[in-house]
């Protein structure tokens, strides 16, 4: 037999011929398989290697808990390692490779381990790698790795899209079988928003893959009509191909649908998955049970599968596992396996049953009750099976039931374990309220018309019930079948960890009995299938080995997610240039076309230098300070924080806002204020103008914008609540430019409708409301950063550009340039202003020079803190300025301050510089720093020491203020 | 975990920015004698197991200041008030 | 207002900061009928209002009459289109002097406006607010963040919505939601 595709049935289009290939064999399916179906089709039973010991490993299952048919699925930046060939749906070109294996998947050389297995057990890696402990990370662990890896990660950008969405719902239900399609329904005809979501391409769940009857016809014809009904309807979503992977705090889901998994490539504009955040008033799990592997030798050869996945093969996918088959198993599923196979032509040589007696009907297959199949025969694939008794029955493939356990993952993921039925063999789900019910054979229920109720009556918890259809009901009887210690060969428990049925008695003995540490000490239930097949194997294996019942030993912790999730549905389409907003001043235009060079700061881009040709950043930064101190200069401060605080009690809360006063500045006036925190330390600083009694307008520094907002918030709402004061941020709706330099007054007059500009009319720290070129509203600020005489020019926002564009103009005469932060930055320092270095969170205003602002005559925020004995300390670090004693040496930030004699060490440090910049008015490296009692340590020598760069050069402290000592400028 | 903003309804909490224990309130004198008080307020916050009241604000929303009374064993969130209304209650009953 | 009033307004020539980013055509999916319609309002007045200790009622009844949408507790974005600079602005503080503080957001906020059948899917990409008619009826307001970008969302129609952010994110923003929209096909007019 070349094929082991079913001549009919199966719910695939045999119309079509999509090709595929697996390790570069062409092999041709239908639309309707998935890529594991597609392989048993094609005689496939090879799809890959195991973990350890490199075993020959085909499917265990038809779908989501598949440990061992992980294959790399696409090429290129596309390429998915370990993905499931039952969850992969088939697709006309899709290319596939196995994994684990070299040199080939036939022949694997690291398969010799399983010869030397039995060094191999489980904690073998812990106990053999210890010594010596240098090793490990470079020596054993990168062989380790190698020999144990699963699949490989492309190293390309994945070239698709990836989305994000919310969705919201009365009703979520999980699993479109009988349980969960009822549920749907049931909700959907009282009118409630439902979302019914299932991982499989197609809804319909277990009614895909069973012969069963509802309502006088077949379970899938009847899932078509409830399907139709719930599509038309206009308050239900479908989601198939969405896997509900995890369930959060207030009942919010997270799903993962695969838009276009199922395609080559994805169609144009179409993401390749959608990562969903469902909030759903109430949700139903109805995501089914997951039938049990046993334990006997050989379990993991393939041919070997689960019986449920064996019918499903047959039934949905047309496709033989095998020509003759022993079913093996220690419940009445196994009868119908045998009935579904021999519906299907396959010859099933026995029914080996664990138990003595049952009432199923075996419909003529040979029953071999109270026998157990100890050891699977063959190699790459099965060629019969030993019983217990000794017994040999030829056959190439064994179907195994050891029970079903409840998909309870979701219903545990937010803390509750799942309860023990020593009657049923199952865990089922806790009670976690209305809000989270679980349905159907995920909660036990084993009949087919049970699960129709179940799902009809926690559809709709209130309001008029549905009818539920009749239909034709399987027996269920079922014994503890969990391990055939007659076993000869291994008997797998994990199957994609290779840990088996003898290391959990081994954890066990050693020590790790609990089952969390039996867990990490086996491995069982740490791969990417989080132990779907075999945790309930494994709990069973260690009570015994310890004398203690199910619930005695408990299950591991149910964590999120549900299956993998792709780092790109996390990720969404917040990558690459979405990977952060970016925000753009209301002059980037202007500067744009000044050719300015951005710098991010925070989300801003920053205009940072305005190279001309053949410059470098310093020497454009020098030209900008010397044109602006030789001229005037222009520079784009729309980025400082912007805020409008006006009410009756405006005054009075910036006076709780800052150490010093506000409540006393004169209409007209802006004033420069400093920020603590509650802790006494600085926080921002900034100036805050008064445009009219009830109405302030504060600027922040451009970093502390939004944290100052909050703080003002806080202020207000939780400590002050009685203020009489409003504030809201207008940061973007002024564009804010400084023009400075000797020629600042002239350059601005020429834009003035009316007012004359005087040292009158615009004094120093003046604020004013003007109107600009024929009628814009502007403000004008005579402030200045840079030391010079200057102003900062405001107005709104979409008039930015013309209006820097005509500040250009009317400097022109001047000779005025554009300059940038650095060029902004230099001039602070040789002025001795301080800025981010210096409010770095450790200072006080003592520190900064500023202590005199500090206010004693009112509370406000940080005052008590201000005043601890460690705050006022004279020997405390204050802000000084520095410069090289040999004018050609380079100061550079970060480096440390030690007396002239002294060595680097802690206790010697007497701190340090933050920040430097070449003054290009000074010809010399300049900065300030910190430094130990500095105020009164001017003219002191020190050694700058750069342990970094190993650089040291002997400097003197002196006044911050390098250049222009007595303000002449500012006043010119 | 969901937050019922009083202004804006119920919203995730991604578009909160928590601030901790809402308890302990600012001392209202400036004498130096009650620097152990001041102490307490900036730098003492509880962390219990179990209900909190805890200050956050919806910072991704309306801006406001709550007091969101929520348990940090279960999760369990059971209400949020601005924060004006509960220093001002704190204010009446002191 | 009254036609003489706009006669004394004063209007020079604003530059939005989408001109060069917001062009017209339809992009994405081709196929079938345009699921999103952008459009940017702009040249807009908005004024923000906020409510003085007390005056949180009078200040909304004072506000009857114009296009005043929340944005917070007893706080509003007031609205308008071909208005002089700083008219509403103006006419506000008059209006509400003593009652409430009037700032002037007119070049600070970027409105877009969406319309269509897919409009409410492209903004569930970004807001976790539910959207459904039920819940988001006509008029409502909504302070959100969408693609790390604080918002005020207004739906204005049946499927139609207004989106305002800050000037600054306008361009990033624009960018992220035109490209939520790619699937369903998308004009700009």
């Amino acid at each position: 037999m070349t094929s082991y595709r079913l001549d009919k049935g199966g719910l695939i289009d045999r119309s079509t011929a999509l090709r595929f290939t697996f390790d570069g064999a062409l092999h041709v399916g239908h639309q309707g398989d998935t890529l594991a179906s597609a392989l048993l089709a094609n005689g496939v039973t090879l799809m890959g290697r195991s973990f350890k010991y490199h075993r020959p490993r085909s499917v265990i299952t038809a779908g989501a808990a598949e440990p061992n048919a992980l294959v790399e699925l696409r090429e290129g930046g596309r390429k998915e390692a370990n993905t499931r060939a039952t969850m992969i749906e088939l697709y006309d070109g899709l290319v596939s490779k196995s994994q684990n294996n070299w040199p080939s998947l036939d022949f694997d050389v690291g398969a010799l381990t399983s010869l030397a297995s039995s060094v191999f057990v489980a904690g073998f890696y812990y106990k053999t790698f210890m010594w010596p402990k240098s090793f490990w990370e470079k020596i054993y662990e990168p062989i380790i790795r190698r020999a144990a890896g699963l699949g490989t990660a492309s190293k390309l950008p994945d070239p698709d899209k990836y989305e994000k969405s919310y969705a919201h719902c009365d009703v979520l239900v999980i699993g479109s079988g009988p349980t969960g399609l009822m549920a749907a329904l049931a909700a959907a005809r009282q009118a409630k928003r439902v979302i019914l979501a299932d991982e499989s391409s197609r809804l319909g769940g277990s009614l895909l893959n069973e012969q069963e009857e509802i309502g006088g016809t077949s379970g899938y014809e009847w899932t078509q009509g409830v399907i139709a009904e719930l599509g038309s309807m206009p308050n239900v979503t479908l989601l198939p191909r969405t896997t509900i992977m995890g369930w959060f705090d207030g009942n919010i889901f997270g799903a993962v649908e695969r838009v276009s998994d199922h395609l080559r490539v994805p169609d144009p504009y179409e993401p390749r998955q959608r990562y969903w955040k469902i909030h759903a008033k109430r949700a139903v799990l109805a995501a089914g049970a997951e039938e049990r592997p046993v334990a006997f030798g050989g379990n993991d050869m393939p041919g070997v599968m689960t019986a449920s996945a064996m019918r499903t093969y047959a039934n949905r996918y047309a496709a033989a596992a095998g020509r003759s088959v022993v079913v093996f198993g220690g419940n009445d599923s196994i009868y119908r396996t045998a009935r579904d196979l021999k519906s299907h032509g396959i010859h099933v040589e026995a029914i080996v049953d664990s138990r003595k007696e049952s009432k199923a009907d075996a419909a003529g297959t040979p029953v071999l009750r109270g026998a157990l199949v100890a050891d699977a025969v063959g190699g790459k694939a099965v060629k019969s099976v030993h019983l217990a008794d000794g017994t040999h029955i030829n056959c190439e493939a064994v179907a195994m039931s050891g029970g079903f356990s409840p998909i309870v993952n979701l219903a545990c993921h937010r803390g509750k374990k799942p309860v023990w039925d020593a009657k049923l063999l199952a865990f089922l789900p806790p009670d976690n309220g209305e809000a989270f019910t679980v349905a159907g054979s995920a909660a036990s229920r084993m009949l087919l018309s049970e699960c129709l109720a179940d799902g009809a009556a926690k559809g709709a918890v209130d309001g008029k019930p549905i009818t539920v259809p009749k239909c034709r009901d399987e027996a269920f009887a079922i014994s503890p079948l969990w391990w055939v210690k007659e076993s000869h060969g291994k008997a797998f428990i994990d199957y994609q960890n290779d840990a088996t049925a003898k290391d959990l008695p081994l954890a066990a003995r050693e020590g790790y009995s609990d089952v969390e540490l039996a867990k990490r000490y086996t491995t069982t239930g740490m791969a990417t299938d989080q132990g779907k097949l075999g945790n309930i194997n494994a709990i069973a294996i260690l009570a015994e080995a310890t004398g203690r019942t199910m619930d005695e030993v408990g299950t591991t912790t149910f964590r999120p997610f549900y299956t993998p999730v792709s780092f790109g549905a996390f990720t969404g389409p917040f990558t690459g240039h979405h990977f952060q907003p970016v925000r753009k001043t209301p002059l980037h235009d202007w500067a744009e076309e000044q050719g300015a060079v951005f710098v991010e700061t925070g989300l801003w881009m920053r205009s940072s230098w305005f190279p001309r040709e053949g410059e470098d950043w310093l020497a454009s930064a020098s030209r900008e300070v010397l044109n602006t101190r030789g001229a005037v200069g222009i520079c784009d401060v729309s980025t400082l924080g912007k805020i409008d605080v006006q009410g009756k009690d405006a005054g009075q809360f910036l006076d709780r806002l800052y150490c010093n006063t506000f409540s006393t500045l004169a209409v007209g006036k802006a004033r420069y204020g400093l920020m603590l925190r509650e802790d006494g330390i600085v926080y921002d600083d900034g100036t805050t103008s008064r445009l009219a009694e009830d109405h302030y307008v504060m600027t922040t520094t451009t970093a502390n914008a939004a944290k100052v907002m909050a703080q003002m918030e806080f202020a207000h709402q939780a400590l002050f609540p009685d203020l009489d004061v409003t504030y809201v941020s207008v940061t973007e709706q002024w564009a804010q430019m400084a023009v400075a330099g000797p020629k600042s007054r002239p350059t601005l007059q020429k834009l003035m409708d009316e007012l004359v500009m005087t040292d009158e009319s615009v004094p120093y720290m003046a604020a004013l409301e003007v109107s600009i070129m024929g009628g814009i509203p502007a403000r004008l600020f005579r402030l200045s950063f840079s030391g010079e005489h200057a102003y900062e020019l405001a107005v709104p926002a979409d008039y930015g550009s013309m209006v820097a564009r005509a500040v250009m103009q009317a400097g022109d005469e001047f000779g005025i340039t554009p300059y940038g932060v650095e060029a902004l930055s230099i001039m602070r320092i040789e002025k001795g202003h301080v800025a981010g270095g210096e409010l770095n969170g450790t200072t006080t205003a003592g520190d900064l020079g500023m202590g005199k602002m500090v206010s004693a005559k009112k509370d406000f925020i940080g005052r008590m803190m201000a005043q601890r004995e460690g705050l006022t300390d004279p020997n405390r670090q204050a802000v000084v300025g520095i410069r090289p004693v040999n004018p050609a040496d380079r100061i550079r930030a970060g480096a440390h301050l030690l007396k002239q004699d002294d060595t680097p060490s802690m206790k010697n440090d007497q701190g340090y510089v933050t920040g430097v910049a070449w003054s290009p008015m000074l010809d010399m490296w300049v900065g300030l720093a910190l430094f130990a009692n500095g105020r009164a340590r001017h003219g002191e020598i020190v050694q700058v020491w750069d342990g970094l760069r190993g650089h040291r050069v002997m400097a003197e402290i002196c006044d911050p203020m390098h250049f222009d000592k007595e303000n002449k400028r500012l006043h010119a | 975990m969901l937050i019922p903003c009083p202004h804006c309804g119920t919203r995730p909490v991604e578009e909160f920015t928590f601030l901790g224990d809402a308890a302990p309130t600012r001392p209202t004198t400036n004498d130096p004698s009650t620097m152990e008080a001041w102490y307490e307020y900036v730098y003492l916050r509880n962390n219990p197991r179990g209900a909190i009241e805890e200050y956050a604000h919806h910072s991704g929303g309306c801006r406001s200041w709550l007091v969101v009374s929520r348990n940090t064993e279960t999760h369990e969130v059971f209400g949020a008030v601005p924060a004006r209304d509960f220093t001002r209650a704190k204010g009446a009953k002191a | 207002m009254p036609e003489t009033a706009h006669m004394t307004e004063r209007t020079f020539n604003r530059v939005s900061p989408l001109q060069d980013v917001a062009l017209q055509g339809r992009f994405g999916a081709d196929k079938g009928a345009v699921g999103v319609t952008f459009t940017v309002r702009h040249p807009m007045s908005i004024i923000t209002v906020i409510a003085r200790a007390g005056q949180g009622a009078a200040t909304a009844a004072a506000l009857k009459g114009h296009d005043a949408q929340w944005a917070g507790p007893d706080q509003y974005f007031v609205l308008a289109e071909n208005r002089g600079e700083g008219a509403l602005y103006r006419e506000l503080k008059a209006k509400l002097s003593g009652l409430a503080s009037v700032s002037d957001q007119s070049h600070g906020r970027v409105i877009i406006r969406l319309v269509g059948p897919r409009a409410r899917a492209v903004l569930a990409k970004g807001t976790p607010v539910d959207l459904h008619p039920d819940a988001f009826p006509l008029g409502k307001s909504a302070l959100t963040q969408m693609a790390h970008v604080g918002v005020h969302l207004t739906r204005v129609g049946a499927d139609s919505y207004d989106v305002s952010v800050f000037r600054g994110f306008s361009e990033s923003f624009w960018e992220w939601i035109t490209e939520q929209a790619e699937e369903f096909g998308y004009q700009v007019i």
